[in-house]
């Protein structure tokens, strides 16, 4: 019941940052410039994953945050980094714990054109990918074997076991001005595990910025975020300061 | 804008089908041994010999350990095969805590005892299947009343089905 409240207030959520995107076009005043390399940077982090956190009974935590470069307003280097962990029980009473860190490179590409008349806007269409790892420790207890026919019963524990992951994630999303240099968003990613178990190891059930040990899986985040563009203080006094100039100019002729 | 909630609804159903997590186990744990029955012919005039499969008219398969406190071996109430007719191939589980086992056959009315010494390997699955043991099966003893000769064929006895023992008449 949880779960699907937090689907649809997501989902109510990105209607109502799209349904804003019409309303903002006529509140931004400065608009990106697509010939400058560098258009500032935003610092974000995924409100989704802190409330599936908070509100899912489902053992796992995770929270992120990112750092995204805007090059030419077409190209967004992007690195995230975060903290997650897991404290699950299987039906029969497995336990595993894990809490670990992990961190993403990687580029999106805004696929976002706009028309030659229509004015420049902050709002992207994003697509892009990533390249993730982790170094964690984890914990499986509470193992046990029995056997049915000879008869006997043993638990044990596999305790400090450590993994490193590397995964490739293919991420769509959209990220959205709602407040001059405020950002919300929201992507959808397809993670691929690269480096794969080993035969005899005991795998982990959940890998910290991937989620569930399955090969391959699916993430979403709703990305809230501030844009810092120190240049463009500058360009705008720069831009007041011209002007004054041609208005004393004119008033000396 | 149509287009865009219609984009966001997509996405959102992809999301709600792929966040069902799959909690039950759903590999095989069941880790046996299995074992066939041969019959080696002899052709006087080629000295070629054939092997073919054997079909036991009637077995009767029992584990037997060994009493810890008073040494002696006894018969598992629970029969793996109880006056099965017609039968060429047999699982049999081999002990989990102990590095032999014993079975007690009966070949229509002729009893032998097979003893199987191994190894044991705890292998972890995952978290929703927790661990099996796997075996390695070293030596094989076996009295000969109706059994001529045995033969080891695969020593890994794990989930996989493959013939692990050959018992030739």
């Amino acid at each position: 019941m949880q779960r699907i409240f937090v689907y649809i207030s997501s989902l109510l959520l990105c209607l109502s940052v799209n349904t804003s995107i019409a309303q903002q076009k006529k509140q931004i005043i400065n608009h990106p410039d697509s010939t400058r390399w560098l258009n500032g940077f935003t610092l974000h982090i995924d409100a989704a994953s802190i409330l599936t956190s908070t509100f899912m009974n489902s053992g796992i935590y995770s929270t992120e945050g990112g750092f995204q470069l805007d090059l030419k307003h077409k190209i967004f280097p992007t690195i995230e980094l975060g903290v997650a962990g897991a404290n699950k029980f299987s039906t029969d009473n497995i336990n595993f714990k894990t809490n670990g860190l992990f961190e993403r490179i990687g580029v999106d590409f805004n696929l976002r054109k706009n028309k030659p008349d229509s004015k420049p806007t902050n709002n992207l269409f994003l697509a892009g990918i990533r390249l993730g790892m982790s170094n964690f420790n984890y914990n499986v207890t509470n193992v046990t074997i029995t056997d049915n026919f000879w008869g006997g019963s043993k638990t044990f524990d596999y305790p400090s076991q450590n993994s490193t992951k590397i995964w490739y994630e293919f991420v769509v999303g959209v990220q959205v001005e709602v407040i001059t240099n405020f950002y919300m968003g929201w992507n959808i990613r397809n993670k691929n595990l690269i480096s794969k178990d080993i035969l005899g190891e005991v795998a982990p059930w959940y890998i910290p910025g991937f989620g569930q040990n399955n090969g391959s899986t699916w993430g979403f985040n709703y990305i809230v975020g501030y844009h810092f563009w120190p240049q463009k203080k500058a360009i705008k006094n720069k831009k007041i300061s011209l002007s004054q100039e041609i208005k004393k100019q004119i008033n000396k002729q | 804008m149509k287009k865009s909630i219609f984009i966001v609804f997509i996405f959102s159903i992809l999301l709600f089908f792929s966040c069902a997590t799959e909690e039950t186990c759903i590999q095989t744990k069941y880790v046996k041994l299995t074992l066939g029955f041969y019959h080696v012919n002899h052709n006087d005039t080629t000295l070629i010999n054939t092997t073919t499969s054997l079909s036991i008219d009637s077995i009767t398969v029992q584990g037997m350990i060994q009493d810890s406190l008073t040494r002696q071996y006894r018969l598992i109430d629970s029969i793996l095969y109880n006056n099965q007719k017609k039968i060429s191939t047999i699982n049999l589980p081999l002990n989990n805590f102990s590095p032999q086992s014993i079975f007690k056959f009966k070949f229509n009315t002729i009893l032998d005892t097979l003893t199987i010494y191994h190894s044991n390997l705890n292998d972890y699955l995952s978290l929703e299947c927790g661990c099996i043991v796997t075996h390695s099966i070293d030596t094989i003893s076996m009295t000969n009343h109706y059994i001529d000769s045995v033969k080891i064929k695969i020593h890994d006895v794990n989930t996989i089905n493959a013939e692990n023992i050959r018992l030739y008449k």
